[in-house]
């Protein structure tokens, strides 16, 4: 059975695809699939999606920014109306049979509804836990809960005596008829504000009360005599107004650094009555604390407001921070928290095991502070059923545990920390807002040394392989150091520099022309000063022994299989190798042992962003193929009312909705004002301030109002455009009008966050905003969307194993397909291989590729022909192909995808092509699988980079021939077990697995020699008489000869001459004559120009596998397109006004994509389709032809003159 | 960039992002350019090139933004109100000494 197969004949398979694992493997599938007519169930374990890459701080080659790149995807899943979302859940089990799976998940107790929940992150702010208590025992049901006696205690005192003051006070007063009479009061009170007597009920005299409510602490919780008034938010409950007042308070003192206790009162009532715990009192000389009873929760810290009191001396226990895990546990988080900033879903979690409430039924404090009702401690483990046709699993990797490898001291070593670690440092986002400082002492470090291989290539440690990104994140680590600090010192110590893919080894030069310094060494020791907190790194290196001091260590920690990841994989029934990846055919890169199951990215063995990107498409276009008769069978579209047509002269009626967003801008701005000023301006006809405008209901309310006011503009006065104005627009649509007849100003981000210490200002600017938005709306023109109808055809360019790959796959899609080879057969260059590195024979597969593609109907494959013309755009292509007879045809397809490979280099060295003991490796390869063409060789010499990695000839590296030399010398060795092989290397790079075959060949004898082309190069001479090697083995330290039969050159790839079809397709090629991607990182299967797909080696050197996984990724990219009937393009598209075009071709030339033209009216012409929107040609434009809707002079002048003109109500305070 | 000075602007800044980042390929480039441009007709008509500079960063760095908007403030502040605003305070007797970026 072909294990790509997922539906069986006769079954109609669910058109449902389940995607474990949320990180970037799993937002790709679930997009590509959900853009091609699947429901997707995206099941993730952690609480917000975004994976191990949301936690870096830059990308290699290209230093693009992690997040920035990553956080659109995270919105645009979030988003999605056919991706459920399954956070802090986990996969249980799974039944059934590809075609037609149940999965069981569970979704663990969250605390917080995620519907009703906006995300403001108030309760985080306002939770005031901040480590993990030692929570009493509780009381069993029924029974009374007894009050803990503190036997040790201990006084807290400042430098100098408490200094009462009442800041931001409350009033205390006694009720009379609860009074019992106790005396408590009396007792407690430091100030003698209390009078009483025995026997008598206790009154306050508010001149001598300080308002540090000991005798409302005081006060037995029987008889709760004394009671609270004058406190803020003492309506939500006594917690949210103790942190109110503490803010308060606060910000009274803001400024000043007060240590001495000021008397506030607030840890001893946090402790007694919203803990229930009483370890706290006020006594005359500070604070005596009840250390024995303490639990250690840190709330009475988090709300004293000045620097009194230290966690530390307030218990005899050792406090537990509760660290962050995102922020690999450098900084804290408190128990309720958002996973990190820009979380997808941005709800928080609150954590069981540190939660007071969960765990004893105190506090609560969230809950009550929470305006949207989102808190609900009820919460359980849940678990619910779903139904899918097939499964995606991309759990995923974890880092090496680097205590592991004692002998860096990892663990002990306060500034030996790891690479993901030093990533949340130079991360702007991270616990130190991007500067690098050592952990141990806060200090800068000058001299930093990386590690490499923790982890990897070591088979000490069972971690055979090679986690094939650490080389290439090592070096982006140190060049980003330097930039945030030009006077690091970066050092990194490596065996080989793996930097084997597209456009590495400049990056690596680039880092070395930035001072970052490489010494191939194996560190054997660090050693810590213990004084100094710096390092000393002992290695071996040029023969010699050398010591070296360091401020800081980074350990290039490797990628590894979690063992939870590995006990799901066996639940669920899929084979993984002795690592825990898992187990796949080289020819089916995709396919798990179950079938219907598909492996993508880390899990499927280590990879960098790009490769797993690929791989998630791939897996997205595996698990679909076999559900293709299903496809939106279970996918849900939006239902929208026919637009209102706006008359010419119709008057304008703004409504402006300014937003509370709860506390999140209300607290600082004064929306009520703000919305009222809004009334006051032109065209302003309804204004209103909503508690949290994005809301469900809200939506709703916000449609009504627009149907009921006839509203013909929107203004919300809000958060950030970039995540809510499509919601916004949206629901504009939704009520019948132009979606673009709106505006936002982010009163939000822009005021209430920034300026959170001056309220007034804020407001004056949140009004000025919102009057620059109202102004910008007025002007607003309505845009229309075009829609035209796709053309479901593929157009495959390129007949080798790529494009062959991708016409099968497209057709089990469902799609026709047209596949032009210029060739006069199909197969391309793996007809020139025999067999991968595991065995498989790729000639057997080739065939049978062929075979499948002349044997399906709906591939039409054109051989001995090229494609001459092209016009249209993405989904509306027409291609012209010129066959063998000389004629033409014309094709009509939706989409292009572009496989032209690329070949062995043959470069004029030592003799190729003329000598017969000078060969490629894939000429060896074909002696190796021609019967005793070898038998008269007994010595083998291999060299590598033969004209690879060398300005002179091919100046990248080749990737694959490292792994091909290694292959097939242990070819040679299983058949002339006495035969010797030398290898002469540079780096030996095999990523990945390839490390086990490397190892394997060390093992079985073969002979690996390293030289420096610079330093080290090997003397070779070879003619007729026989080949002779000279060189300096640096293992030995000695030089050697080498007199081998046969001389195999490692020519690496090059591509193939494609200058005309590039320019013809208008798709850019590197230096080397490869295509460019769209985005090195996140689109690496898409063409800059939209519509267009490659893979294959046309891409960048790859095998054979990474070649078929990329065939099956640009399929499916090509089917989100293929799969639509039709297609809308954006609004905000150029247009050119002919009448004042002067056709000077300026735009032309300025536009970054090649779109404007000269048309047959002999005036610049903007197609829609191809237009991005930029607004470059309208900026360059002389005669203002061009203009961009949204964004029309006529807006630009009406912001920029609300900017400054004040509108009716005049502006009080200062502006900025 | 000039009609902000028009409308009253003491200084302005364009902000991009980091060159070699633009979501429109070379956008920033041509913004720079541009801005060279209207630096020239400050300088020209003596407003002064200094009211006006291309900011670079990325999305994810609040705090160099916060210090480069601290920055330029500062100097705009120095520089004292835009020759256009004085001649029109002047004209409409109102007091001087706010100043906006």
């Amino acid at each position: 059975m072909n294990p790509n197969t997922t539906s069986r004949p006769g079954v109609h398979p669910t058109g449902a695809v389940l995607v474990v694992g949320g990180g970037i493997s799993g937002m790709q599938s679930a997009l590509d699939l959900a853009n091609s007519g699947f429901k997707v169930h995206l099941v993730e374990r952690s609480p917000a999606i975004g994976g191990k890459m949301a936690q870096l701080d830059k990308t290699f080659p290209t230093n693009d920014c992690s997040m920035c790149i990553v956080s659109p995807k995270l919105v645009e899943v979030g988003r999605h109306r056919n991706i459920e979302l399954l956070t802090h859940s986990e996969v249980k089990s799974l039944d059934g049979q590809a075609g037609d799976f149940t999965a069981t998940i569970t979704s663990h107790a969250r605390y917080v509804d995620t519907v009703r929940c906006n995300g403001c992150g108030l309760c985080e702010i306002t939770c005031p836990v901040t480590c993990t208590s030692w929570f009493a025992e509780q009381p069993a049901p029924g029974e009374k809960k007894k009050k803990m006696k503190s036997v040790e205690k201990r006084l807290i005192t400042g430098p100098g005596q408490p200094k009462p003051q009442s800041l931001s006070g409350w009033t205390f007063t006694v009720d009379e008829a609860a009074c019992q009479k106790c005396g408590s009061c009396f007792k407690a009170c430091l100030h003698e504000a209390v009078v009483w007597e025995k026997g008598d009920i206790a009154h306050i005299r508010p001149e001598k009360c300080t308002a540090c409510g000991a005798c409302f602490v005081a006060c037995p919780e029987k008889f709760s005599a004394v009671s609270v008034s004058d406190a803020p938010e003492m309506e939500k409950g006594l917690g949210a107004a103790i942190v109110a007042r503490s803010n308060a308070i606060k910000g009274e003192i803001a400024g000043q650094d007060r240590r001495d206790c000021i008397r506030c009162g607030l840890c001893a009532m946090m402790c007694e009555k919203v803990m229930h715990i009483g370890a706290l009192k006020m006594v005359e000389e500070g604070i005596e604390a009840g250390i024995d009873i303490c639990q250690v929760c840190g709330a009475c810290v988090s709300v004293c407001p000045v620097n009194f009191l230290e966690i530390n001396r307030l218990t005899n226990k050792t406090p537990r921070p509760l660290l962050n895990a995102f922020n690999e546990g450098l900084n804290t988080r408190k128990p309720i928290n958002i996973f990190f900033p820009q979380a997808v879903p941005r709800v928080p979690v609150i954590d069981e095991a540190s939660c007071v409430h969960l765990n004893t039924g105190a506090c609560g404090i969230c809950r009550s502070i929470c305006g949207l009702k989102a808190i609900d401690y009820s919460h359980t483990e849940s678990e619910l059923q779903i139904e899918i046709g097939s499964v995606i699993f991309s759990p995923g990797f974890e880092v090496f545990d680097a205590k592991k490898r004692g002998e860096f001291g990892y663990g002990h070593y306060k500034n030996v920390v790891t690479s993901i670690e030093f990533e949340r440092l130079l991360s702007a986002s991270g616990p130190t807002s991007g500067k690098v400082i050592r952990p141990g002492d806060g200090g800068h470090p000058k001299k930093i040394a990386w590690i490499q291989c923790v982890g990897s290539r070591d088979h000490s440690c069972d971690r055979d392989y090679c986690s094939s990104v650490c080389c290439m994140y090592a070096t982006k680590e140190a060049f980003i150091a330097r930039e945030h600090d030009a006077s690091i010192e970066p050092t990194i110590f490596y065996i080989d520099m793996r930097s084997f893919g597209k456009n590495f080894d400049a990056y690596v030069s680039r880092a070395r022309e930035k001072n970052v310094r490489y010494v191939r060494a194996m560190v054997s020791r660090v050693f810590e000063d213990p004084r100094t907190g710096n390092l000393e790194l002992r290695y071996v290196s040029e023969g010699a022994k050398h010591t070296e001091i360091f401020d800081m260590v980074v350990l290039s920690v490797g990628i590894q299989i979690p063992e939870r990841t590995k006990e799901l994989a066996r639940r669920i029934g899929i084979a993984t190798d002795s690592f825990g990846f898992a187990v796949t055919g080289a020819f089916t890169p995709l396919a798990a042992s179950r079938p219907g199951v598909f492996v993508s990215g880390a899990f499927n063995g280590p990879k960098d962003i790009p490769e797993t990107v690929i791989e998630a498409s791939a897996a997205a276009q595996a698990a679909s193929a076999g559900l293709a008769n299903s496809r939106g069978s279970l996918i849900t579209e939006e239902v929208l009312p026919e637009e209102r047509p706006p008359s010419p002269d119709e008057e304008l009626r703004i409504g402006v909705f300014v937003c509370h967003c709860g506390a999140n801008i209300a607290s600082v701005v004064e929306v009520d004002k703000v919305a009222e000023y809004a009334k006051g301006l032109p065209g302003v006809v309804y204004a209103d301030h909503p508690l949290y405008t994005c809301s469900q209901d809200s939506q709703e309310a916000i449609r009504k109002i627009i149907e009921q006011n006839k509203l013909n503009r929107v203004v919300i006065a809000a958060c950030s455009p970039s995540t809510h104005e499509p919601l916004f627009m949206s629901t504009l649509r939704q009520a019948g009008i132009n979606k673009y007849f709106f505006d936002m100003a982010n009163i939000r981000d822009q005021c209430s966050w920034v300026h959170p210490a001056e309220p007034g200002p804020a407001t004056e600017k949140s009004k000025r905003l919102m009057r620059m938005a109202v102004s910008n709306a007025s002007q607003t023109r309505p845009l229309t969307e075009l829609e035209f109808a796709v053309d479901s055809s593929l157009l495959v360019i390129g007949g080798g194993v790529a494009g062959m790959t991708a016409a099968v796959e497209a057709s089990r899609q469902g799609f026709g397909v047209y596949l032009v080879e210029q060739q006069a057969g199909l197969g391309g260059q793996a007809q020139s291989l025999r067999w991968t590195s595991d065995g498989m024979d790729i000639g057997g597969y080739v065939q049978d590729l062929k075979q499948q593609v002349m044997n399906t109907e709906t591939i039409k494959v054109f051989l001995n022909s090229m494609v001459i013309d092209q016009k249209g755009f993405i989904g509306s292509f027409e291609s012209e192909i010129m066959t063998p007879s000389g004629g033409t045809r014309k094709i009509k397809h939706g989409a292009i995808l572009v496989a032209t490979g690329a070949e062995e280099s043959r470069p004029d060295l030592y003799g190729l092509d003329t000598l017969d003991t000078v060969v490629t490796q894939t000429d060896f390869e074909m002696m190796l699988s021609s019967p005793g063409a070898t038998d008269a060789v007994a010595t083998v010499a291999m060299l590598q980079c033969a004209g690879s990695r060398d300005p002179g000839h091919l100046d990248y590296c080749s990737r694959v021939c490292c792994n091909q030399a290694v292959k097939n010398a242990i070819r040679f060795k299983e058949l002339h077990p006495d035969g010797r092989v030398n290898i002469l290397y540079r780096d030996m790079r095999c990523y990945g697995t390839g490390e086990l075959h490397y190892r394997k060949a060390r093992l079985a004898g073969i002979n690996f020699i390293r030289f420096d082309p610079e330093e080290n190069p090997p003397n070779i001479r070879a003619d007729e008489q026989g080949i002779e090697i000279r060189v300096v083995d640096p293992s030995i330290g000695r030089p050697v000869t080498i007199i081998p039969e046969i001389l195999v050159l490692s020519t690496g790839i090059k591509s193939r001459d494609t200058e005309e079809l590039a320019s013809m397709l208008r798709i850019p090629r590197n230096s080397a004559g490869f295509f460019i991607e769209a985005h090195a990182k996140l689109r690496p299967v898409d063409l800059p120009s939209e519509g267009l797909y490659m893979a294959g080696t046309a891409h960048a050197p790859k095998d054979i596998s990474e070649t078929i996984a990329q065939a099956q990724a640009a399929v499916a990219r090509a089917t989100t397109v293929l799969s639509k009937k039709s297609l809308k393009l954006s609004g905000v598209v150029s247009t050119v006004d002919p009448a004042h075009c002067a056709v000077c071709l300026t735009c032309v030339r300025a536009c970054p994509y090649g779109v404007p033209f000269i048309n047959d009216q002999h005036t610049a012409e903007i197609n829609p389709a191809l237009c991005q929107g930029c607004g470059i040609c309208v900026a360059e434009c002389p005669a203002k032809a061009i203009t961009l809707g949204r964004y029309l002079d006529s807006n630009i002048t009406a912001k920029l003159t609300a900017y400054t003109d004040h509108g009716p109500a005049p502006a009080e305070g200062g502006q900025q | 960039m000039l009609k902000a000075f028009e409308n009253g602007a003491d200084g302005v800044m364009v902000m991009g992002c980091l060159e070699g980042n633009c979501h429109f390929v070379n956008g920033n480039f041509r913004a720079r350019a541009r801005l060279a441009r209207v630096s020239r007709i400050l300088e020209t008509i003596g407003i002064g090139a200094e009211r006006i500079r291309m900011f670079n960063l990325s999305a994810g760095e609040g705090a160099r933004f916060a210090a480069f908007v601290s920055e330029f403030a500062a100097e705009v502040q120095q520089l004292g109100p835009s020759p256009i605003n004085v001649a029109r305070q002047e004209a409409a007797k109102i007091p001087t000494g706010e100043i906006r970026v």
